[in-house]
């Protein structure tokens, strides 16, 4: 068994070594293990967030200013080939009414335990957004808009493939004195 | 029933010199074998600290049978929200079937949904009564089958945004990679 043992103890006095009953405290650890491991959560859920953007009703006591219009990236998901293994994306950016940009690109899909994914996609999105993306402060409470455009028949797995490399590129955001990194984007989708 | 006095007892009145001799190692090996409580200690710690260090309260989610959910790398956590479950047949809120998945399928066309429109609306109206001077959240999570169509994705945020939850967040499974704080997260 385990002790504690202090030099000095004895002389007819009561010994100052004291035991340490160690079968009730492997009990309690091996309980604690068990507990832990039947209430692990081994698979992590999360959510990724889209904005439908309804605007608020209008305010008669304020005066609206005249606002610029943002640029917008707008993806839309063309044609796959190859079987699905690769997949045509239109990446254009507007503002109001005016195209700033357009760029089409093919990318491989990457398919990983049935989820797709473009890191292509999102290495491009991601050079776009560093040239004309607007929001880029930390103390920016506005994020740079994009408009997912897809057909009726898109698997969602899909759609969550380009949702997340739309959320690759990262910017800098403050929530009350910290500084945190942040999806440069929000998504939204174009409703046809 | 009456109490008697115990019987002789194994190596008191009966003293079984050899097997004495074998557990005392007198003339042979031992066979009692030494544990090294220190050691085993330290193990049992270390599994107790990595398990409560991977201890998570939230995060696990009960969820309907027939949807698998896809992966993605830039996500957020998830929050106390109003759950819409799709599956390939049926659209669920809390379990209960409000619209049918098919239908919208077969129609090809976005639409509003007008049982989960009713539904959403309700719980909105409900969060609203019992809590006057708190501001609407707006957040609905949707929990989807990777399989389903693009259409059926559209109507329910469509409806969703309608019934007064425009922040809408799609249910994951969480992958490698860093959380995100906001943008994505643009709901909190």
């Amino acid at each position: 068994m385990g002790g504690v043992s202090v030099e000095g103890g004895g002389g007819g006095k009561k010994s100052v070594n004291s035991e340490v009953n160690m079968v009730p405290m492997i009990d309690l650890l091996m309980c604690t293990i068990s507990f832990l491991l039947i209430t692990a959560v081994w698979s992590q859920m999360a959510r990724i967030n889209a904005d439908a953007q309804v605007p608020g009703p209008p305010r008669t006591d304020q005066q609206i200013d005249k606002v610029e219009p943002e640029p917008q990236l707008h993806v839309t998901l063309g044609p796959t080939q190859e079987g699905g293994k690769k997949r045509s994306f239109s990446l254009v950016w507007k503002a109001g009414g005016s195209q700033i940009k357009e760029e089409k690109i093919e990318v491989q899909a990457v398919e990983e335990k049935g989820t797709v994914k473009y890191p292509e996609l999102s290495a491009k999105i991601e050079s776009q957004w560093n040239e004309t993306g607007k929001h880029r402060e930390a103390s920016d409470k506005k994020f740079d808009q994009a408009v997912l455009h897809s057909d009726n028949t898109t698997p969602y797995s899909e759609l969550i493939g380009v949702i997340d490399a739309i959320y690759a590129p990262q910017r800098q955001y403050k929530v009350g004195e910290k500084t945190e990194k942040a999806s440069a984007f929000n998504v939204t989708f174009a409703m046809q | 029933m009456t109490i008697h006095e115990p019987g002789k007892r194994l190596m008191h009145a009966i003293p079984l010199k050899f097997v004495q001799k074998k557990v005392s190692g007198h003339g042979g090996r031992s066979v009692a074998a030494e544990l090294s409580l220190t050691s085993m200690i330290d193990f049992l710690v270390t599994i107790v600290v990595f398990l409560l260090m991977t201890f998570s309260a939230s995060g696990e989610t009960s969820l309907p049978n027939g949807i698998t959910l896809p992966s993605a790398e830039h996500t957020i956590d998830l929050l106390d929200a109003p759950m819409v479950a799709i599956t390939a047949d049926q659209i669920l809120v809390n379990g209960q079937p409000m619209g049918n998945t098919r239908s919208v399928v077969e129609a090809n066309k976005v639409q509003k949904i007008e049982e989960l429109f009713n539904s959403l609306k309700g719980q909105r109206d409900v969060y609203k009564q019992l809590n006057p001077n708190k501001d609407f959240p707006g957040v609905v999570i949707l929990t989807m089958d990777a399989k389903v169509p693009a259409v059926v994705v559209k109507s329910v945020f469509q409806t969703a945004a309608f019934a007064g939850f425009p922040n809408v967040s799609f249910m994951v499974n969480k992958t490698g990679g860093k959380k995100p704080a906001g943008g994505g997260g643009g709901g909190e």
